[in-house]
Parts: C-alpha cells; structure tokens; sequence
C-alpha cells in the first residue's frame, strides 16, 4: 500500500475488486470515525447506489434506498468494507471479500436468475 | 500481420459504420439548402471526431480505462453525473431516431408506414445483441455498410464541377438566411462529434485488448477510418446539392431524402436509399445500445463487455435492455425521426463541452497515459476544441430556435 495516501485521489471513486480480481463495484463513499480528542479515523470504504446518490443528492439517496427496499435487495447495504480488509490500491482497491458472498451481488444475482433463464445467455 | 488485419477491418469498419441518421440528415439539409457551402463543416467536423477518437483509444490501450471509467476515477461522481445524465438522455433520443431510421428503410421497401416497423426493429436489435459479441457486430454491419459507398459512387455519377467542390471546403458566408446556415454547420458537429462514439470506441478498444504496442493501429484507424467516413457523409452532401437543391426540393422527411438518388440510379435508387439508411441506422443502433450498458456499467463498477455470455453480466444485459425498452416506449408514442434527429444533434453540441473538457486532464495524466501524455501541440489543439465546443454549445440553442 501508498505510504502517502490520497482518500480523493486514491480511493474515493476508484473501482473495487474482490480477492480474486473481480470487480465488485466503486469505492462510494469513506467512512471517517470523528473521535472526541483524537484524529479521525478512517475506517471503512462502502459500495452501493444508495450512498453514490446520496453523495449526489440526499434526496436521490433516499429514492434509491427506497427502490432497493421495494426490490426486496436492502438488507446490508451498502456494503461496508473495513478498511483493514483492504488488501492494496494501485489502479484498483482489491478487498479480503469474495463477491458472490456480499451484499453487492444482490442485484446481479437476482437479475441472472431471470437473464438466465432465457435462451442463449450462457 | 493480426495487427495489419484489425488495421484494415477497423479502418472498413469506420467507414461503412459512418454515417447514420444524424450524418444523413445534416449532410442533406446542408447540400439542398446550400449547395457545396458547408462541406469544410464536415471536415471540420471530422478532424475533431478523428482527434477524440484517438485520445479515447489511446488512454483505452495505455491506460485499461474507458472514459467513463476514468472520469469517474479523476473527477468523481459530482463531476460525472452532469455528462452521465446527458448522455443517457441523448443515448435513448438517439436510438428512438435511429430506430425510426431503420422502420422508414423498411416503409421505403414495403409501403407499410414506419410505426408498425418500430417494435420489430427493437426485438431485432436485442436479438442481435443477445446472440453476438462485439466483433460480430462492429464488423459485420461495419461491412454491410459499405453499401453506404453508393452515396460516394451517386456523386461520382453525377459529375460536380471539381472547383466548386474544392470551394465548398473553405468556410464562406451564406449569401442567405446566415442563420438556417450556421444551425446546420454546428448540427453538422453534432451529428459527427457523438458522445457514444467516443465512449464505444474506447470500450471496443478495451474489449479488443489493444496494447500499448498497437497504438500506431489505433492513430491510423482514427485518423484513416473517420477521413475516409466522411467522404460517404460528403457524398451525401454532394448528391443533395445537385439533385435537390436546384429542384428547389428542401428535405423536411427521409423519404424526401430518398429521391437524391432517383438520376444516380434510377429504378433502384429508393431501394438502395433504403439499404443505405436501414444498415447505417442499424449499425448505430447496435452500437449505441451497447454504450449504454458500457456506460453504466463502466461508472458504476459492474463487469461488463459484450463478448462475455450475458449471464455472467446479468446487469450490464438489463442495463443495455432497459435503454432500449425505453427509447421503444418513446417510438411507439408517435415522433418525427428527422425532427427528433435534429433535437439530439443540438442536445449533443449542447453537452459536448462536458464531455471533451476531461480530456484535457485524462490526456496529461501519466497514470493512464505513462509516456503517452499528449505534447505541446496535441494539448494547443484540444484546449483550441475545448473552447471550440463551449461556444457551439453557448451559440446552438439560440441558433436551433431561429435557424432550426
């Protein structure tokens, strides 16, 4: 890992790949713990519509964790991701979490269950 | 010799995949309304879209990014979402409009109105895509399109006096109505300057897995693929301006368009019109559909790719569906393709500045590029096309409401 670290530059927005290099989604946002008189600390990185389009618009936040809600894909999302699971940045973020087994498959699961059973999609 | 074979096919390629509905309409508004004048905006033109389309597939090859991706990594989300939005929107505009491209291809063909063609040419494009990876469809209707060729070989037959072409390529102003003039050549920019271009390019280099080593492959298919391109738009516009304009035949519908051809061809000419707008239409529909689950795809982080089996992609395919779906709903709903081709064009000059600033950026940016950075004169020039395209966008919906 960078001995100097940039959030924005490095993290924030960069694409995020599981421990055997499949991608996962974005790094959404950063979680900052604000301690009483101690430095912030950085502790997680999250994936998720519902946090990128908060960062966009509140609003559009809430919409979108109401439309998660309605297709049934909400629980544990986003995903947050500790940031001692983080296994290095170059020009991806690779994390100690396979994809199929989070929360951020939800939706590619649900959808490949219907694309699936349709002639010719494998 | 793989390496002189993606040369040649991505060169074929670009020119049979040139013109579309947009390239269609402009170029002939623009030759029946005044004659040669405006063929410098189609090189014009061309030189900017041979110069993005380079940078898109050089920071592709290099660097392993689209440009989505990569905006989205250098500027974020606040950034992206203004060209996002935009280009989706322009993205279902556009593919409703091609859509209609192709039913009024086959109207021309069957004497059946264009409505009843829309749902059969959506299902025909989802199949297409569901069963074909990339190369199948950039270079199987890039070859069909060398139909379009038939606007060069219409020119050629009819015989322009050369010196009044070569006039044509020096910008001049219109003895009249200045302002229809300057709508058309900046709706000239729009129709070629698209911002799917730029992205599927990028996506296809990406998809190809073009290496470093291959970048002088990717400068000669964008400089030679478009070049050559935009004889077949000129053609178009050549054509028009010797057939129509002195016929005083101002083209307001594309079955209008069609009868350019009738000295060219005679008995053929409406059939062969028809090939040439069905497949061009075609051929952008494909490519734009499949840029809009590139394009969600590539901003969101999702695996994507059109050379995968879709349901390995199950997004990127529902993402790519839902486009379609929805520029379908908007066909069936009742629209004048040639009236909705022009609105795009404007809503494309009108984003085209947030969609080029980035590349003064991305193009100087050593962890894409590595030692591929764009020098002193490449820099001169996009931030000359930067500024180019903010002023296009400033001037084109004042320009759209009195000249369009």
């Amino acid at each position: 890992m960078a001995a100097r670290l940039g959030l924005i530059h490095d993290v924030l927005d960069k694409e995020v790949v599981d421990r055997h290099g499949r991608e996962m989604g974005r790094a959404d946002s950063i979680v900052i713990a604000l301690r009483p008189k101690r430095q912030p600390q950085v502790t997680a990185i999250e994936i998720g519509p519902a946090v990128l389009a908060y960062r966009v618009q509140p609003i559009f936040g809430r919409l979108m964790s109401a439309l998660e809600h309605a297709l049934g894909i909400d629980e544990g999302r986003p995903l947050r991701i500790p940031f001692g699971d983080v296994l290095g940045i170059s020009t991806h973020v690779k994390v100690d979490r396979a994809y199929g087994e989070t929360v951020a498959a939800a939706l590619e699961q649900r959808l490949r269950a219907w694309v699936g059973s349709l002639p010719g999609s494998s | 010799m793989s390496a002189i074979l993606d040369l040649v096919l991505g060169v074929v390629t670009s020119i049979g995949g040139f013109v579309e509905v947009g390239s269609i309409s402009t170029s002939a508004q623009a030759g029946s309304e005044f004659g040669f004048q405006l063929l410098w905006a189609i090189a014009a033109a061309t030189l900017m879209l041979a110069m993005f389309v380079e940078m898109s597939g050089r920071l592709a090859a290099v660097g392993k990014q689209t440009i989505a991706a990569a905006v989205r990594e250098r500027f974020g989300i606040h950034y992206q979402v203004i060209p996002l939005v935009a280009e989706l929107l322009i993205d279902v505009l556009l593919l409703t409009a091609e859509i209609g491209g192709v039913a009024i291809a086959v109207k021309l063909l069957t004497g059946i109105g264009f409505q009843w063609w829309i749902v059969p040419v959506g299902l025909s494009i989802w199949l297409i895509l569901w069963f074909s990876g990339f190369a199948a469809v950039e270079h199987g209707i890039g070859l069909l399109g060398l139909v379009t060729l038939a606007f060069v070989a219409s020119a050629w037959k009819l015989g322009p006096d050369a010196s009044d072409v070569g006039k044509g390529f020096i910008p001049t102003m219109a003895d009249h109505d200045m302002l229809r003039y300057a709508f058309l050549a900046v709706s000239i920019v729009g129709a070629t300057v698209s911002p799917y271009l730029l992205n599927f390019y990028s996506s296809g280099t990406v998809e190809e897995k073009m290496t470093e080593d291959q970048l002088w492959v990717n400068r000669t298919t964008a400089y030679l693929g478009t070049g050559f391109g935009s004889i077949v738009a000129m053609g178009v516009l050549v054509t028009s301006a010797m057939v129509l304009q002195p016929r005083s035949i101002i083209v307001d519908s594309y079955e209008q368009a069609a009868l350019m051809f009738i000295p060219a061809f005679g008995r053929w000419a409406v059939g062969l019109f028809a090939a040439c707008l069905g497949i061009g239409c075609l051929g952008a529909a494909l490519e734009i559909t499949l840029n809009s689950g590139y394009l969600l795809g590539q901003v969101l982080g999702w695996q994507w790719g059109a050379n995968k089996p879709r349901r390995e992609e199950a997004r990127f395919t529902a993402a790519f569906t839902f486009i379609l779906l929805m520029a379908l709903a908007i066909g069936l709903i009742g629209f004048d393709p040639l009236k909705l081709t022009m609105i795009c064009v404007a809503l494309t000059v009108v984003a085209m500045p947030f969609v080029v600033l980035p590349f003064l950026v991305l193009m100087n940016d050593k962890r894409y590029l590595k030692q591929h950075t764009s020098g002193p004169i490449g820099n001169g020039l996009l931030a000359a096309l930067t500024i180019t395209a903010a002023l296009l966008a400033i001037v084109v919906v004042p320009l759209e409401i009195l000249g369009g």
